[in-house]
């Protein structure tokens, strides 16, 4: 039902010298995300080896030849604006290029947080009034995909829509975590539903939004109660103005459940899913960890086993690893097991040592014989956040050492900055979340 | 006022004809090595931690790669106010249109180069070696005995004195050095056990007056002009004794050995506790994604950076960045430069390779026993289905194909 393909919006050959502004929103808590979100906000989350959650849309703004790009940040901004730099590594500096940080200013009143989408926007209205473009291209920084924004631009341009907002279909069982866009025969969207229970459309938006910058200057102004863009703006919009939907057909995942963190992870082992980052041309920034020396290849050892795993610069591996991702700088020691899990940068799995559907933070030590990810109780549910955890993957925060011999069951959670005593000698059972004082709930 | 203290000049121009096709278009300091790195990397990793801050290197012979690869020197933190890596490449002057005759004639037609930096010591250094070491101890005993020139010496024995420059030297310091008592360029025997490593420090002064008189010999070598000269003149050399990893890369067989000290259990080149920086911009390897092991990869004793794919077998063996290993392809003792894409069910054992070849299917490279030459693939070649060449052999860069045929014969050159 979706027009695949309109006229005047050829592509690459129609490219345009007029440049959108580009907003990238990366202020959510993203708190499902659980204790991975404890220490950074969720863009900044790694994400394949050696990427960060927000490398993906900055990487599409720099290879769709986007120029100028505020990025909105709210909280724990630190590890996000160490992340992007000066912009240097998405080729984002020049005269006429630049990343700009955006973080919550006082104005008239104390405590003038963000709270919501439009309103991070609309306090950012000076930004997009002394960078004067045609349209600005409002982006989330916590998707997985790929697309080249030039396009999606010229659609818009075509359409002589005022707002376009890329959709793509999903199963109707899926629809109620998204916006959903009723269209008509020329995608333009004449009702919207936001996470709706009983959905009438299966095509979601992706919160990637071309706005007109006139038009998104007069609506932000319009009402200044407006917060969110898919509760109130867009529905707005939607009924009085012209709204079109952008078909979408590629690889996109919010990847803001631990759930869906690590499906996507996995779909990278697998390059069916359509998942390729380095196809993609998607860009990182190696400097940002400021190692004063380069990761040397990773190193395997006579014992070593590998099977379809993912294996970053600076690891040494003497044991096996299967169906895993590791970051740079990971040790699996010899008799040591990873299986199904994903190690961030500089971790350690000691001699015999196990982990097995775990999402291991940064720096955190395997010690000898200890077990991440122990029996049969996947569907034992985490106490502390049954929401969270209920899959049976058992996440360890960063910089966390699990003392030898300990094992930890399915669901778990042990909060970052956890030392080897706080550990209960029982270890953890299935559900249990271990936090920083030795408390187990 | 911040100013330059140590001043070093890297000597990196030469191609050395032994290396063969891997120099066909960079020269040796330029040649990659460790899975990510080149040679030079090593020097000027060691001047990064040694914090020396103001490097120039001396090319001449194919200097685009190097030049690219030293980008704005910012890898090694070589950027900024005071700090800085300059390439000198030859050129015309006034009173001068030469290439460079000789490692003294480089420095000596850059003289203005290094008297505008005014420094109190002038580290020379080569370009093609594999070690790790810290250059301010050295300076540190340059100083200390107020020496003329300070080199650095190892340990050898007697047989390979012929092709270093030698010297014995006085047990004034112990295990830290000596004054040299006679020295020896290449000499065909001797009894020498201390080789120079082209690591010299020179007292500035003593070196713009070496460089001025040796302007009027035929020959331009350090090592075999000014060193000797030096000594018959009675100036005060120093020996400093290095005892550690000194990787040389005269010949393919030497190289690859380099390459092969990487691994094992306990490997003698120690790169990750040795504080190396490459420049991850050149070939853009910063983009790789990290390196995908398949279903059926096996990978053990080797060295792989990020960018590969491997679904077949892989033992002691250096791979860079975008190599690629096909199902039931064995690899094994060997060197893998950037963008080598092997087949299914080839072979490749003892084989240097160079960038961006493919190899078809049921490719059979190598494989002659335990002693076996190395085989050198040069780069941007299309090796063709079942193709077998045999070990030692040479394969030029760039064949067309009609140069290929099914069977290559050990040690034989195809051109």
């Amino acid at each position: 039902m979706l027009e695949k393909e309109g006229e005047g919006w050829g592509g690459a050959s129609m490219r345009n010298t007029r440049q959108a502004l580009v907003l990238l929103l990366a202020g959510g808590v993203g708190s499902r995300l659980n204790i991975l979100v404890e220490q950074r906000a969720k863009p900044a989350v790694p994400f394949g080896g050696i990427y960060r959650i927000i490398d993906f849309s900055l990487s599409n703004v720099t290879n769709s030849r986007l120029q100028k790009v505020g990025v909105l940040t709210q909280y724990k901004p630190l590890s996000l604006m160490n992340h992007l730099g000066a912009g240097e590594a998405w080729d984002l500096t020049g005269r006429t290029r630049g990343v700009k940080i955006l973080p919550p200013r006082t104005g008239a009143k104390d405590s003038d947080w963000y709270k919501g989408t439009a309103d991070a926007v609309r306090r950012n209205i000076d930004f997009i009034e002394a960078n004067p473009s045609e349209e600005v291209l409002i982006l989330s920084g916590d998707h997985i995909y790929h697309m080249d924004f030039e396009v999606m631009l010229e659609y818009h341009r075509s359409k002589k829509a005022d707002v376009t907002v890329s959709m793509m279909v999903v199963p109707k069982s899926q629809i109620r975590h998204y916006g959903a866009g009723i269209i008509d025969d020329k995608n333009r969207i004449i009702d919207w539903e936001e996470k709706p229970e009983k959905p009438r459309s299966n095509l979601a938006s992706m919160g990637i939004y071309v706005f007109d910058r006139n038009y998104l200057l007069e609506a932000l102004a319009r009402n200044k109660d407006e917060l969110d863009f898919g509760m109130h703006l867009l529905p707005w919009a939607i009924e009085n103005d012209n709204v079109f939907a952008y078909p979408f057909y590629g690889y996109w995942r919010d990847v803001g459940t631990i759930q869906a963190y690590w499906q996507a992870n996995m779909d990278i082992l697998n390059p069916d899913s359509g998942l390729l980052p380095e196809q993609w041309g998607i860009i990182t920034n190696v400097e940002s960890s400021h190692r004063i020396y380069d990761w040397p290849p990773a190193r395997y050892g006579y014992k070593a086993e590998l099977h379809n795993s993912m294996i970053a610069a600076g690891c040494r591996i003497e044991g096996t690893v299967v169906n895993s991702i590791l970051a740079p700088g990971v040790t699996v020691e010899k008799g040591a097991m990873v299986q199904d899990s994903i190690l961030f940068e500089g971790c350690t799995v000691r001699k015999d040592g196990v982990v097995d559907l775990a999402i291991v933070d940064k720096y955190v030590e395997v010690s000898e014989r200890a077990v991440v990810g122990y029996g049969d109780g996947h569907d034992v549910v985490n106490c502390a956040s049954p929401d969270h955890l209920y899959t049976g993957i058992t996440v360890i925060g960063k910089r966390v050492t699990i003392p030898s011999g300990i094992t930890i069951g399915r669901n778990c959670a042990v909060h970052g900055f956890t030392t080897g005593d706080k550990f209960p000698a029982s270890g953890l059972n299935d559900g249990e979340t271990l936090l920083q004082d030795g408390t187990v709930k | 006022m911040l100013k330059t203290t140590t001043l070093a000049m890297i000597l990196a121009g030469g191609r050395v004809d032994e290396l063969d096709v891997l120099t066909y278009g960079r020269p040796k300091s330029a040649l990659p090595f460790g899975g990510f790195g080149r040679v030079i990397d090593f020097p000027l990793s060691n001047l990064m931690n040694s914090e020396i801050e103001q490097v120039a290197i001396l090319s001449q012979y194919h200097s685009y790669s190097l030049i690219n690869h030293i980008g704005t020197g910012a890898a090694w933190d070589m950027l900024g106010r005071h700090r800085g890596i300059s390439i000198l490449p030859p050129f015309i002057g006034s009173t001068h249109k030469d290439w460079y005759r000789g490692s003294a004639d480089a420095v000596h037609k850059n003289i203005d180069f290094v008297q505008f930096h005014d420094p109190e010591h002038i580290l020379i250094l080569s370009g093609d070696h594999i070690y790790h070491m810290d250059y301010d101890h050295m300076i540190r005993y340059h100083q200390e005995r107020d020496a003329d020139l300070t080199m650095a010496l190892i340990h050898i024995s007697p047989e390979e004195a012929h092709r270093f420059g030698v010297a014995t030297i006085s047990d004034e310091d112990g295990a830290r050095g000596g004054r040299v008592l006679e020295y020896w360029e290449k000499p065909e025997s001797s009894q020498a056990e201390w080789a120079s490593l082209t690591v010299f420090c020179f007292k500035p002064q003593v070196l713009y007056q070496m460089l001025q008189f040796n302007q009027g010999q035929r020959s331009f070598e350090f090592g075999r002009d000014i060193i000797p000269y030096m000594m018959r003149a009675g100036y005060k050399i120093y020996g400093y004794k290095f005892c550690g990893y000194w990787g040389y890369t005269r010949t393919v067989n030497e190289y690859w050995q380099s390459n092969m000290d990487l691994l094992g259990e306990k490997p003698l080149i120690d790169i990750e506790n040795w504080g190396f920086r490459t420049n991850l911009d050149h070939r853009d390897i910063r983009d790789f994604q990290p390196t995908i092991v398949g279903d059926y990869g096996t990978v053990t004793n080797s060295l792989i950076y990020n960018g590969c794919r491997i679904e077949g077998t892989v033992r002691n063996s250096v791979l860079f960045p975008g190599v690629e290993i096909g199902r039931n392809t064995l690899v094994e003792d060997s060197v893998l430069f950037f963008n080598n894409v092997v087949g299914h069910n080839c072979t490749l054992t003892k084989v240097v390779a160079d960038v961006n070849t493919y190899y078809g299917d049921h490719v059979q490279i190598g494989a002659g026993g335990k002693s076996s030459g190395v085989t050198v693939i040069g780069w941007n070649n299309d090796v063709p289905d079942q193709t077998t060449i045999g070990h030692g052999a040479t394969i030029w860069p760039e064949l067309n194909d009609a140069c290929w045929k099914k069977k290559v014969k050990a040690g034989e050159v195809l051109r």
